[in-house]
């Protein structure tokens, strides 16, 4: 089971995006002036859309110490503040709306298996909406998906730290369905991978534990 | 010149984009939500509260926004809100924010008063791109300023604490703040105005050296 703590600040639905399921059990953090958690009973961290860039830059210390102990970071919401080491989210609108397409880049670990890109690039016939701006990936993240003009909008950086992490721009992902559930929308397929591969990471390293 | 408008924000990408933008950054302060001091906002003419900020963080603050409404000032909010700090009762609608392809002639808005200040001049497709929910009470005696075809309350004022308090259930600055809505520059701009007496001027670009910043 992976435990994780999703960082909420607040908004309007922001508590009904993460649905326990037999992988993960979620536990939502809610942002107040006292914000100071403790990190150390999770094993993913998880920021979604929205959240508070803010509150995270005030504890970019310990999401450090979380991701060099071999835990996970999920980000999918544009961090405007310098906690996800070695990468950086900038905001532009270079393209127009109408324009923007994403194409896979780079997929070693299967993450992109099922997922209809364009499910991600279209909603109702309108095209944008997913991410916005671009992420500048550090040199040994692999870029997932790419935008119209080539620029990262998905990274997997398992190089920075020693854990894992995972950041879309801004391009929203949820928890609510789990891989067994009809209906599934790219973003739900996509989550669901990702949560697979980190369950599979999590459990093949304890088995190297356990074996050493 | 000293900033004019406070700008409510939770942490989020979208009004931080937005307030950093050159065309605005000279005219709106970030308020983030749970630093709100009396200091900090009793030089402002304005207050402006957007869609998906925290209700619950901003009612530990009421007594401050209602000593802001008094003394003559204005408040806007935007999207949902709470009656735990406001005397009107929001609802949760479906949001359809594709109309304008499958029915442009049928937006979810179907009356404005073009009257006021905010709205004078503005295009219909202008005044209108979604809205997030509906009013289903306003404090006694507002003034509605925007309704839909079924005569739900989209957008109200009232006087009634001082200065003008202002709801709506568009989210013009988060919008704008992503940029996917191109034409809300004609809506933020009138509404700034309207505020404080200034018209932003300029494109609305983003600076990259305001993105993977350090907070002191």
């Amino acid at each position: 089971m992976i435990k994780a703590a999703v960082i909420n600040n607040g908004a309007h639905g922001s508590k009904s995006g993460f649905k326990d399921n037999q992988l993960v059990n979620y536990t939502y953090i809610d942002v107040d002036e006292n914000f100071n958690p403790d990190l150390s009973p999770y094993d993913l961290l998880l920021t979604g859309n929205p959240t508070d860039h803010v509150a995270l830059y005030k504890i970019k210390d310990k999401i450090v110490d979380f991701l060099n102990q071999g835990k996970t970071l999920f980000c999918f919401s544009g961090w405007y503040t310098d906690y996800i080491p070695g990468n950086k989210w900038i905001m532009e609108r270079d393209i127009k709306s109408i324009d923007i397409r994403y194409f896979k880049k780079s997929d070693k670990n299967n993450l992109l298996a099922g997922v209809n890109i364009h499910e991600l690039i279209y909603q109702n016939g309108i095209s944008g909406w997913w991410a916005c701006g671009h992420i500048e990936a550090s040199q040994g993240a692999e870029i997932i998906l790419v935008d119209t003009l080539n620029r990262p909008i998905m990274i997997l950086d398992e190089q920075t730290t020693n854990g894992t992490i995972i950041c879309t721009s801004g391009g929203p992902l949820n928890g609510k369905k789990s891989k067994d559930e009809q209906g599934l929308h790219a973003v739900n397929v996509l989550y669901n991978n990702l949560i697979d591969y980190i369950y599979k990471k999590q459990n093949h390293e304890q088995e190297d534990r356990v074996s050493i | 010149m000293s900033k004019k408008i406070g700008l409510v924000f939770n942490g989020g990408w979208a009004i931080y984009a937005l307030a950093n933008a050159p065309k605005y950054k000279d005219i709106y302060e970030l308020l983030y939500v749970h630093d709100i001091t009396w200091d900090k906002i009793e030089d402002l003419d304005a207050i402006v509260i957007p869609f998906l900020s925290n209700h619950t963080a901003i009612a530990k603050k009421k007594d401050l926004i209602y000593r802001f409404l008094a003394e003559g000032k204005k408040v806007v909010v935007e999207g949902d809100s709470t009656q735990e700090w406001l005397d009107a009762k929001w609802e949760d609608r479906p949001t359809n924010n594709y109309w304008w392809v499958e029915n442009p002639n049928n937006p979810p808005i179907s009356k404005t008063d073009y009257e006021h200040p905010v709205y004078k001049g503005l295009k219909p497709r202008h005044a209108c791109w979604h809205t997030h929910g509906a009013y289903t009470r306003v404090p006694e005696g507002a003034e509605i300023v925007q309704t839909t075809d079924d005569g739900e309350i989209i957008t109200w004022q009232t006087d009634k604490y001082g200065g003008i308090l202002f709801g709506t259930t568009l989210d013009p600055f988060i919008e704008h703040g992503i940029r996917q809505i191109t034409h809300l520059d004609n809506y933020v701009d009138k509404m700034t105005e309207w505020l404080c007496g200034i018209k932003p001027e300029g494109e609305f670009e983003f600076n990259d050296a305001d993105y993977g910043i350090g907070i002191n």
